[in-house]
């Protein structure tokens, strides 16, 4: 009967040892001079709805929008670590157009961020659109980036400046149907600056390393256009939307509030 | 020294356990790639040994066997309700024993081949491989009666109550390969291991007479960790079973219903809580148990009575298992 004891006494060592934590967190390697890739998901929904093309939505107002057209410039994007440390990617290929288009099977549009600094992140902020410091860097301080928004039917003229988001379909309302739809809303020149910037908390700690490939999976809640802070009605003139000085801030200011950081992935 | 002999290869496991925990660290684990398919190694292929699905046989004998589960899942490929769906077919084959070392001592152990097809978007993946093998030792304690005081008993034989309780202690072993196909969009999500030593802890109450029979199990899961210090939620697994005799001629029949369940904790990963990665589950099970001579035959079918996985990323949809045991 003892030999039997000795065994259970020894599965048990084994079975605690074997489950026992060695550590909490990540083990702190020197990162200086260390740095990963990042990928940034964006994911398009209306409210818990995954975004596609076509498909009619509702929204206050008893109006109802569908697009064929749906994109949106980021820039700036910039992560504060744990210490309050600030990594801000290089200014001149800090700037990206998200274009539903070109999201993959589930619909996410992915911005790969190379070189990013090795630390343990808690935050992501990034720009919607272009700031006056970019803007007076002028056409030929763009680089490729102009005749990207170019192609991308993201420019007005170069005086007037750049498309911040995109939104083309048709709306319906309770006396209309199938009306165009055109959310072109930017800054205009220096005049009108529509730029925001938006600060995300990660759920959890995003572990940028040398070997580790993390993913920040952004959900933006296209609904929030038209109601977000201010809720518009397509009736009442948003229909159209270009470089009007009432109509674009409350437009800028409601996309500033439309996006999430639903997960993060540590590879 | 039969005895003695079955002591020196639990040792020897153990030791082996030992190596394998230093070798799991090791692992490359794509379970820890995109969610929500991760889950499913937790849950579906790998947890195929776990209380719920039971053990051994109603009559607690001990035997050697071969058991099959067929599973269907159904999962979100996506962060929104109307994200596409996948849809998972596991099929389990299960070398399976019971074996006694004296009459307070057995030992369960089973090794498992899994064969997992997904469906997602027309494209069907497949994936296939030794599963995660378990080993879990048992003290068995029978209550007898008690005998009356009064009379002078000369028969020396202890008359069993029907009532028993077994204690478990055991190992489940990352004996399943990972396997990391296809690219970003589309997740291999499911695998055939979790690429963790696991800690076990069971207690069951069996309850056995005649005509009728009770069988319980209590059963706690310690996740250990795998690589990049990703650990699954501890997990408590139950398992009641009511079953009743029906002699014949030439065989007895058990058929018998049951309720069984898991809760899941959230998976943590560098210390840190994940969203969305606790769960439970509640089944209801029928089937039947033919014992002819030697042969045990089984079959089950499960529903799930109540779910919520996951963030509800995860649908149980069925589960069928049938086995085949020669009693020892």
């Amino acid at each position: 009967m003892k030999l039997f004891k000795y065994t259970f006494a020894l599965l048990a060592c084994a079975v605690i040892t074997a489950c026992s934590s060695d550590d909490d967190g990540i083990q702190e390697d020197d990162l200086t001079g260390q740095s990963g890739t990042l990928t940034l998901k964006y994911d398009n929904g209306v409210g818990d709805q995954d975004f596609i093309f076509g498909t009619s939505y509702s929204k206050s107002g008893s109006e109802s929008f569908t697009l064929e057209n749906l994109k949106y410039i980021i820039s700036n994007v910039r992560f504060t670590d744990t210490n309050g440390t600030v990594f801000e990617y290089p200014t001149e290929d800090n700037v990206f157009i998200i274009d539903e288009l070109d999201g993959n099977n589930a619909g996410e549009i992915y911005v790969s961020l190379d070189n990013v600094d090795a630390a343990d992140y808690v935050s992501i902020t990034f720009g919607i659109g272009i700031d006056q410091d970019r803007f007076a860097l002028g056409a030929e301080g763009q680089g490729d980036f102009l005749d990207l928004a170019d192609a991308e039917g993201m420019m007005w003229s170069w005086a007037s400046g750049y498309k911040f988001i995109r939104l083309d379909g048709t709306y319906s309302s309770s006396t209309m149907t199938d009306q165009p739809l055109n959310i072109h809303m930017g800054s205009v020149g220096t005049a009108l600056d529509n730029y925001k910037e938006v600060t995300l908390d990660f759920p959890n700690t995003v572990f940028v390393r040398a070997d580790k490939a993390p993913e920040v999976h952004i959900k933006a809640d296209i609904a929030k256009v038209f109601d977000g802070a201010t809720s518009v009605n397509f009736t009442d003139g948003y229909d159209q939307v270009h470089t009007d000085a009432n109509e674009t801030p409350i437009i800028a200011t409601n996309i500033a509030t439309m996006f999430e950081v639903h997960h993060v992935h540590n590879d | 020294m039969n005895v003695l002999q079955n002591i020196k290869y639990i040792i020897i496991a153990v030791l082996m356990v030992g190596f394998a925990k230093a070798e799991a660290h090791n692992h490359a684990n794509p379970c820890t790639r995109h969610e929500p398919f991760k889950v499913l190694c937790d849950l579906c292929g790998c947890s195929t040994s776990s209380g719920s699905f039971g053990f051994g046989t109603l009559s607690n004998a001990n035997f050697v066997g071969v058991r099959y589960i067929y599973q269907n899942f159904e999962s979100r490929n996506g962060i929104f309700e109307n994200s596409p769906i996948s849809k998972e077919t596991f099929n389990t084959y299960q070398l399976w024993a019971q074996i006694p070392i004296n009459d307070s001592f057995y030992v369960t152990g089973s090794l498992p081949y899994q064969d997992l097809t997904r469906d997602f978007n027309g494209v069907t993946e497949n994936l296939n491989g030794l599963g995660d093998a378990s080993v879990i030792g048992w003290y068995k304690h029978v209550f007898y009666k008690k005998k009356s005081d009064d009379v002078v008993d000369f028969n020396n034989t202890k008359e069993p109550t029907g009532h028993s309780l077994q204690f478990g202690l055991g190992i489940k072993l990352p004996t399943g390969q990972f396997e990391q196909r296809l690219a970003d969009n589309i997740n291999p999500g499911f695998q055939v291991g979790t690429g963790s030593v696991d800690g076990v802890f069971s207690l069951g109450y069996n309850y056995g007479s005649d005509k009728f029979g009770v069988n319980t199990l209590l059963s706690y899961y310690l996740k250990g960790e795998n690589k990049n210090e990703y650990q699954f939620g501890n997990q408590f697994s139950y398992a009641v079973n009511f079953f009743t005799a029906i002699p014949k001629e030439k065989m007895n029949i058990m058929p018998f219903v049951g309720l069984s369940g898991d809760v899941y904790d959230s998976i943590t990963q560098y210390g840190e809580t994940l969203s969305d990665t606790d769960g439970n589950i509640l089944n209801a099970s029928l089937g039947s148990e033919l014992a002819i001579d030697k042969f045990i035959f089984g079959a089950s079918y499960t529903l799930p009575v109540s779910q919520k996985l996951f963030g509800n990323n995860v649908k149980s949809k069925q589960r069928l298992s049938v086995y085949v045991n020669f009693a020892l």
